[in-house]
């Protein structure tokens, strides 16, 4: 990738942003209030992973190279703007991209030149301040910066040092390079997904990025707690291979225990299930171009529910139907007629005619559905709003259930390139001004 | 059933009791996730035992028998049995006495919690201090809350099913195997578990959390709704690759063994292709593109699918495992699509002890794979799925 340098002037030219108080660092409020990272992450698995630390009240504080920018700050999601990845702005505004801004919210952003010595020194101090360190770099880039676990135990004893990466920091393969549809391939997570006698279908989206990431802020926690507990850090080690392996169930285990190999002719089986017996159970055409509802009936009650609800046509009395042996015997003929059935309605209004009559069944939604139509995720606000300086208003994905009282704390949108320097580096770390004013002149942070 | 043994150091859970009520991957995940670790899971179940019992594939020579269940064994490694029946009052007094030393109640469904005896709120004025996680559909409140779900409902409401499937979209978007779509929700429960712990050690207070798949998983769509909060773009779905605005070129390549890599090559990255021509030469493989026009990133992009159809040839000529490692030793992130059957005798998973060998109630012992994070401060292993009813920890 290119290795364009933003300069000091990036960050001075949207200082005007600074001098909004409501983006001056003040005390969070959350279960994780007074905790503070000193948090290397980025691209989407690590910065996923101390998001939800940052939105439960932790400082998070995220240390950035101009050299070599965030990757969501680069990928090419604007607003206005439709363009796939792959076909990225050669240069970039940092500040406009709306993945970084979703990956960091209610984080702080300094920037740090670590080849440098003076950059290496503000972040030591910093580690020290802080007392927990995350990082998701490839192996060898904390070891180059003598950043080891050993190392920051001599700066400080309790020190919790969370680690992440594609393979893991030991073994023949850690060195291996990964993303999440690599993860994916090697896990076996793609490999469980398709059609069977096709190529598989795998994954539409870097799923391992946020799996894995939810394993890492896991840790972290329980690192934090620990530490609550005993007063004592750890150092935190995860392989997202290993966590992709860890969610492949049952079909594993048959393999493990039975010696069934996943390399056979009926596996994977596409939108049908082995176990439990189901049928029809698929996804099936709606009305619209590319829209699908999606129907699992799992029992005889439901089949009857189904056929109800949709005013019994004659062949569903016909006894190949009658019992879900049956209906698995005969289920290409089953979808089709389920599909032709489905084919000129609304999917929503097939997922409110069947749930209301007891079917489980749901539209394919997409984002847009979720956005503009899901009144589940309305009325829980799942979503929510935070203004940007140069976005503008955006949505975010916020925690995924109600707490009774360890409510998020969304306070920001995610920070401009070097937006907290002054504050970290001056009112957390004592640098006075013309100090700060020589560093940012020299490119050291 | 044998308690998760912590081989080092003090596990921060091991001192804590959860009452488990959950027959679902996502109830089931979480309290084997906390379980494994060292907590005690007491998972209650009514007399038949619950539904993950009845779902195969069972061990063999044992289908049908809820004990050896391996749909139940992914789920419920670490955790002790307490058949209790709600039809009793000899039961619900039992579900009582457990519940009373618990810290953390898991609950699935409300009304199995009502016939036990209890209702939310009242058991939250009763118990102040209790953590009661509630993992559910799509929540405790809003108009879907009654609606049911299983994990390819959750996977469409949710839009990750919408990303997922194939370039030909005559075909239906197609289920990633696996329960992922509870699996989100159990990473989210754990997550919210984690913090109930830690506001709980602060303020002495529990709280009632409550999780839903359906938001888990409308959270999780990675690109998909920053495309559409940004751009107002709606992703289309794509053969195992990202779904994007736009097609993209393939990124699945059969190798001559007839198993897959991925390999996503991007030709604006020089490096990248530089590596790759060096290995397509080193292979006698690199044809035309070692034309100097190739060196330019336009050149190449207007070439694309000459390109491919050449990476398509140098694939096909080896095998899947050759690709992998000698693709990866020259820094290509690549890799390949492993079947179960390839994870066991991984090298690398081997060196890191991974899988575990895990006691079965037969006496035996089988691989199933360990916990996904490692702390230097204690060492969990977890413990094997208990039988129906087996309420005491053998020792480990």
């Amino acid at each position: 990738m290119t290795q364009n340098t933003y300069a000091n002037n990036t960050a001075e030219s949207v200082m005007s942003g600074v001098g909004d108080e409501s983006r001056r660092p003040r005390p969070r409020t959350g279960p994780l209030a007074g905790v503070k990272i000193a948090d290397f992450c980025w691209m989407g698995v690590g910065a996923v992973a101390t998001r939800l630390l940052a939105d439960f009240g932790a400082d998070v504080i995220k240390i950035e190279n101009r050299k070599r920018l965030d990757m969501p700050r680069r990928l090419p999601i604007y607003k206005g703007d439709v363009r796939s990845y792959g076909n990225e702005d050669p240069n970039p505004d940092p500040n406009k991209g709306g993945l970084f801004n979703n990956y960091s919210r209610n984080k702080l952003g300094i920037t740090v030149d670590m080849a440098d010595p003076r950059g290496r020194e503000l972040v030591v101090e910093l580690i020290e301040h802080c007392g927990i360190v995350t990082e998701n770099f490839a192996p060898g880039v904390m070891e180059k910066w003598n950043l080891t676990y050993p190392d920051l135990r001599e700066i400080r004893d309790d020190v919790i040092f969370a680690r992440m990466s594609g393979f893991g920091h030991s073994g023949p393969q850690a060195h291996y390079r990964s993303y999440g549809p690599v993860v994916q391939a090697v896990s076996g997570l793609s490999f469980n997904s398709g059609l069977p006698g096709r190529e598989p279908s795998g994954w539409g989206l870097s799923y391992m990025d946020n799996q894995a990431a939810y394993y890492n802020s896991a840790g972290l926690l329980l690192a934090i707690y620990q530490r609550m507990l005993t007063g004592q850090g750890t150092e935190v080690d995860v392989s997202a291979v290993e966590a992709g392996i860890g969610l492949l169930g049952s079909d594993l285990l048959d393999t493990l225990v039975n010696d069934r190999p996943g390399r056979r002719a009926d596996y994977p089986r596409g939108n049908r299930l082995e176990y439990p017996d189901a049928a029809p159970h698929g996804v099936y055409p709606a009305a619209g171009d590319d829209q699908w509802v999606a129907i699992a009936v799992f029992s005889d009650d439901e089949w009857q529910a189904l056929r109800t609800a949709m005013d019994d046509p004659a062949w569903t009395a016909e006894e190949r139907f009658a019992t879900i042996p049956a209906r698995i015997a005969n289920q290409d003929d089953l979808d089709k007629r389920i599909g032709e059935w489905s084919r000129g309605r609304d999917k929503h209004d097939v997922m409110t005619l069947l749930q209301n009559a007891g079917v489980t069944a749901a539209a394919v939604q997409n984002a847009m559905d979720l956005v503009e139509h899901d009144p589940q995720i309305a009325e829980r606000g799942t979503f929510f709003e935070l203004d940007h300086p140069v976005i503008g208003p955006a949505l975010f994905e916020g925690f995924p259930g109600r707490f009774g009282t360890s409510r998020p704390d969304n306070w920001r949108s995610a920070p401009l390139l070097g937006e907290d320097n002054a504050y970290v580096f001056g009112e957390l770390l004592g640098r006075d001004a013309d100090t700060l004013a020589q560093l940012s002149a020299e490119g050291v942070i | 059933m044998s308690k998760a043994r912590v081989q080092a150091g003090g596990s921060p859970v091991a001192s804590i009791t959860v009452v488990e009520l959950a027959q679902s991957p996502a109830g089931e995940q979480t309290g084997k996730f906390i379980g494994d670790l060292g907590a005690d899971v007491i998972k209650v179940e009514p007399p038949e035992g619950v539904a993950s019992r009845h779902v195969g594939p069972y061990v063999k020579g044992h289908e049908g028998d809820p004990d050896h269940s391996l749909e139940f064994w992914a789920y419920n490694s670490s955790k002790t049995s307490h058949v209790v029946d709600a039809a009793t009052e000899c039961g619900r007094r039992e579900f009582a006495e457990l519940l009373a030393r618990a810290e953390v109640l898991i609950v699935e469904d409300v009304r199995w919690l009502a016939r036990l005896g209890y209702e939310l709120d009242a058991l939250q004025q009763e118990r102040p201090d209790l953590i009661i996680l509630s993992v559910t559909p799509f929540g405790l409140t809003g108009p879907w809350k009654d609606y049911r779900t299983s994990d390819l409902i959750a996977l469409a409401a949710g839009g990750m099913l919408n990303s997922c499937g194939y370039d030909d979209h005559s075909i239906p978007p197609i289920r990633p195997g696996g329960n992922q779509g509870f699996q989100l929700g159990a990473s989210f429960a754990w997550c919210a578990l984690l913090l109930a712990l830690i506001e709980r050690k602060n303020t002495g207070r529990g709280q009632l959390v409550d999780v839903s798949l359906h938001e888990s998983n409308a959270v999780s769509g990675e690109l998909a709704n920053p495309y559409y909060f940004y751009p107002k773009a709606v992703v289309q779905r794509q053969t195992n690759r990202h779904a994007q605005p736009e097609p993209t070129q393939p990124a699945t390549f059969e190798c001559g063994d007839g198993n897959y890599v991925y390999f996503a090559l991007i030709l604006a990255e020089s490096k990248a292709w530089s590596t790759l021509l060096t290995w397509m030469d080193d292979l006698g493989m690199a044809a035309d593109l070692l034309d100097p026009a190739y060196q330019d990133i336009a050149y190449r992009q207007r070439q694309f699918g000459h390109v491919q159809e050449l990476l398509e040839v140098f694939f096909l000529i080896q095998d899947a495992e050759t690709v992998y490692h000698e693709g990866q030793r020259r820094g290509l992130p690549i890799g390949r699509l492993n079947a179960f059957e390839d994870l066991p005798n991984d090298e690398h998973l081997q060196a890191r002890g991974f899988f575990v060998d895990m006691p079965t109630i037969d006496g035996d012992s089988t691989k199933y794979p360990g916990l996904p994070y490692r702390f230097t401060a204690f060492e969990p292993v977890p413990g094997r799925p208990p039988r129906l009813d087996e309420r005491e920890a053998e020792n480990a």
